[in-house]
Parts: structure tokens; C-alpha cells; sequence
């Protein structure tokens, strides 16, 4: 159980890691619109996130 | 009941991954994005997708009097099908043209990229020099690429003669 923790807890990470290098590379290229819904989308993801671990009881 | 929430949970969050993966391909990589190299000095710097409005307005590039100045455009096409325009290249000063110093087809294939070249010859622009005590002169470059134009203002600034040591 631990291990799948650290797996996921891994997954987590690459995921965050390459929406940054995204983020950071392609950022300037984004339209008014898109840069808006990345927002709302990031704060969505975290949202989501939180409530999953939460249902986990983390 | 509650597996089923926190499943909903999770498949929210990697469908919210998912689009901002889908956001950053589609509406950040896919397009035609253009840059500029513009001589500063001996230094050359890259003007970017999302650095023109900034250097219409308050940036400068620096040309010595005397100086002639290469400029390098690139046109990166990151779309499926093949990109053509012509790029028209002028130099402008009080909203009036001295000089056209390029036009050029350019056809670029999908996923590729294109440069071109101009030179600013500063003698041709100032015959008469610009003194120190003067102000620097300032020119603006228009680059018209299909329907889009971009502007950048460059400056010609002076040389100090170093009066040679009494004898």
C-alpha cells in the first residue's frame, strides 16, 4: 500500500513537472483566452486533487 | 458511494490535465510565430512571440554611426500545411518611408522554419554623421509579413573623437 503511495505520489510529480516545462517553454505563445483557461484549468486540476486525497482520507 | 465520488474525483483531475496539455499544444505550439534578431551594440538579441508590443514601445536597438547593421527575421511555421507570404521590409522615420530595404516570398513547409536577412547601412541613412551632442537619431523598421506588421525602432548614436594629447 505504502508502495503504491510513493508510485502515485511519483506519477504526481512527472505530471506537475511537464505541465511546468510547458508552462514555461510555450507560455508566451498562448492567446489571452487560453492563458485564462490554463488558469481556470490548473485551478480545477488542484481542486480536483485535493478532494480526491481527501476522499482517501489523507 | 464514496469510491464512486473519489473516482469522479480522479477522473476530473487528469481530464483537467488533460486540456491544459491540450491548451499548451493546440493554442501555445500550433500557429506561425515570428522573431527578430536585432543587433545591440556587438551583442545581438532575439525579439520574441511575445515581446513586440514591448519593443514598439520602449525598447531600442543600437547602431553605431558609421555602423552597418544586420537584422535576421525568422518565420517558424508550426502548422500541418505549408505557410507563404511575402515579408516586406522598410525603414520610417515621422511616419514617412526613407527606404525599402527588402521583399521577399517566403513559402515555408509545415514544421519548419525560414530566415531572411536585411542590412542597415547607417551611412546611407545619416551622410552626415550624428555628433555626441546631439540626440541619438531614431529610425523604426516596418516588417509587413501577409497581414501582420511588426514595428521595432532602432537608434543611431554617435562617436566620441578623442582630441589627440597637446605636444
Amino acid at each position: 500500500m505504502r508502495l503504491e503511495y510513493i508510485l502515485i505520489g511519483f506519477g504526481i510529480l512527472l505530471c506537475l513537472a511537464g505541465v511546468g516545462y510547458l508552462a514555461g517553454v510555450y507560455v508566451k505563445y498562448l492567446s489571452e483566452a487560453g492563458k485564462l483557461v490554463s488558469l481556470l484549468l490548473t485551478i480545477g486540476m488542484f481542486t480536483f486533487l485535493g478532494k480526491y486525497f481527501e476522499g482517501l482520507g489523507w | 458511494m464514496a469510491i464512486k465520488r473519489i473516482n469522479l474525483y480522479l477522473g476530473l483531475t487528469i481530464l483537467c490535465f488533460v486540456g491544459l496539455i491540450a491548451i499548451f499544444i493546440v493554442d501555445g505550439y500550433m500557429g506561425v510565430y515570428d522573431a527578430l534578431h536585432v543587433p545591440m551594440g556587438e551583442r545581438e538579441e532575439k525579439i520574441e512571440a511575445d515581446q513586440w508590443q514591448q519593443w514598439s514601445q520602449w525598447e531600442r536597438a543600437e547602431i553605431g554611426w558609421g555602423e552597418r547593421a544586420f537584422f535576421r527575421y525568422e518565420v517558424d511555421n508550426r502548422q500541418f500545411s505549408t505557410y507563404s507570404a511575402n515579408v516586406a521590409v522598410s525603414v520610417w522615420r515621422s511616419r514617412e518611408k526613407v527606404r525599402d530595404l527588402l521583399s521577399q516570398s517566403v513559402s515555408i513547409a509545415p514544421f519548419d522554419k525560414e530566415e531572411v536577412e536585411w542590412v542597415v547601412d547607417t551611412t546611407e541613412l545619416v551622410p552626415t554623421g550624428v555628433s555626441l551632442e546631439g540626440r541619438p537619431v531614431e529610425y523604426t523598421i516596418v516588417i509587413n509579413r501577409g497581414e501582420i506588421e511588426r514595428k521595432v525602432i532602432f537608434t543611431i548614436f554617435g562617436y566620441a573623437k578623442v582630441p589627440s594629447p597637446p605636444r
